[in-house]
Formats: C-alpha cells, sequence, structure tokens
C-alpha cells in the first residue's frame, strides 16, 4: 500500500492537490493511503517551505504545484 | 516556513521592488561561511526575504542531501545564489544535485574584498541587495 502524504494547511490549492492525488490513485488501482498533513511543524520535518506538497511513501515528490492526475500518476509507479 | 500556496505574505509587498512575478516561487540562499563577504551574502539574502523577494531557504540541507529540501529547490521558479567568494560553494552545491534553475551572484563580483576577521558594512549589504535586485528584475 502506498501512503501519500499531502503536505499543506487546507487552502483551496491543497485541497486541490488532495483530490488529483486521490484521482491519480482510483485511475492507477493501486491500494493507497491518502494523508493531509496539515501541521506546519510536521510539513517542515519533511524539508518542504513552500506548500503545497505531496510525499509518496515519505519521499517528497512535488512541490508548491498542483499537477493533473496524469502527472501525479508518474509519481505514483 | 512560507505560507500556504507558494509564496510568503511578505512577497506581495515587495514584488513591487522587484518587479512582480505573479506567483512564482523564489527561494534565496547565502554561502553563509566564515568571511565578511559570507556575512554580506547572509544579511542581502535576509533583507531581499523580508522585503518580499522571495524566501531564504537552507543551503546547507541541500549540500546534506535532505530530499524534501532538494525536491523544493528542483521546484521552484527560480533560486537565487548568492556567493561570497570564488570558491563558489553555494553554487557548486546546486551544480552536484543537478539543479540548473538557479541564478549565482557573487559577492566579491562586485568589487567588495574578502577577508577574515571584520564585519561588513551596510552599503556593502546594500550593493548585493540592489545586484540581486537587478537579477531578479531580469527574471520576469
Amino acid at each position: 500500500m502506498k501512503k501519500l502524504q499531502v503536505l499543506g494547511t487546507g487552502c483551496s490549492k491543497c485541497q486541490k492537490l488532495a483530490a488529483n492525488t486521490e484521482a491519480a490513485a482510483k485511475a492507477m488501482g493501486i491500494e493507497y493511503e491518502l494523508v493531509k498533513v496539515t501541521d506546519i511543524n510536521e510539513i517542515m520535518e519533511f524539508g518542504v517551505m513552500v506548500t503545497p506538497a505531496l510525499a509518496v511513501d515519505g519521499e517528497v515528490k512535488v512541490v508548491g504545484k498542483v499537477p493533473d492526475p496524469e502527472a501525479i500518476q508518474d509519481f505514483l509507479k | 516556513m512560507s505560507d500556504c500556496c507558494g509564496t510568503p505574505k511578505s512577497n506581495d509587498a515587495a514584488r513591487s521592488c522587484c518587479g512582480g512575478s505573479g506567483d512564482k516561487i523564489v527561494l534565496l540562499y547565502a554561502c553563509s561561511g566564515g568571511a565578511n563577504v559570507a556575512e554580506i551574502s547572509d544579511k542581502a539574502a535576509r533583507e531581499l526575504m523580508f522585503g518580499g523577494c522571495g524566501t531564504m531557504f537552507c543551503l546547507a540541507g541541500l549540500g546534506a542531501d535532505i530530499q524534501g529540501m532538494v525536491q523544493t529547490a528542483r521546484d521552484a521558479d527560480l533560486n537565487l545564489v548568492v556567493d561570497g567568494c570564488p570558491m563558489d560553494c553555494a553554487k557548486n552545491i546546486f551544480d552536484r544535485q543537478g539543479l540548473t534553475n538557479y541564478r549565482q551572484i557573487k559577492v566579491t563580483d562586485l568589487g567588495i574584498e574578502k577577508v577574515k576577521g571584520i564585519r561588513c558594512t551596510q552599503e556593502q549589504v546594500d550593493k548585493v541587495v540592489a545586484k540581486a535586485k537587478e537579477v531578479l528584475s531580469n527574471q520576469e
């Protein structure tokens, strides 16, 4: 199971990234757990200073951008 | 930590100072070594940040290969690297990480001599800040 963590304090872009990530995972038919990380200190522990960001299994894949679901699929392979 | 969705709150104010850049993510790095030119680079980077020209970010984290920090730099629209001297330490860190989305300015290129054991002056910091703003404006 892949752990998908959306890092952001909950603004519209963070929500969009979460939705796109979920859409990508569903389209690929993979097992996943989606977690929204909203605590700033926890976000900074990833080394991320710009949000939203997406981490897959603990590895930060994209920062400060909201890729579309097709692009996110590349991060989930 | 920057405000949610990209850019620090103070950016709005200094977009006018840097010419305006929409939602561009600009990260600032100082070599922050031991000589006067490093102190200048550090102070200049902080002045640029508090003036809203970007977000100062951790060069040591890039050198230490902190994955999230490297990815943050990779995804930035521009990384402005303020090196103190011709050793180009900050630039070399970017090169070793395979990052190409950066511009470098060098304090000694601005006629400031590298000396150990002296404090920098505000005039020197201002000179570097002005050069940085010029570089940022040319990136628009």
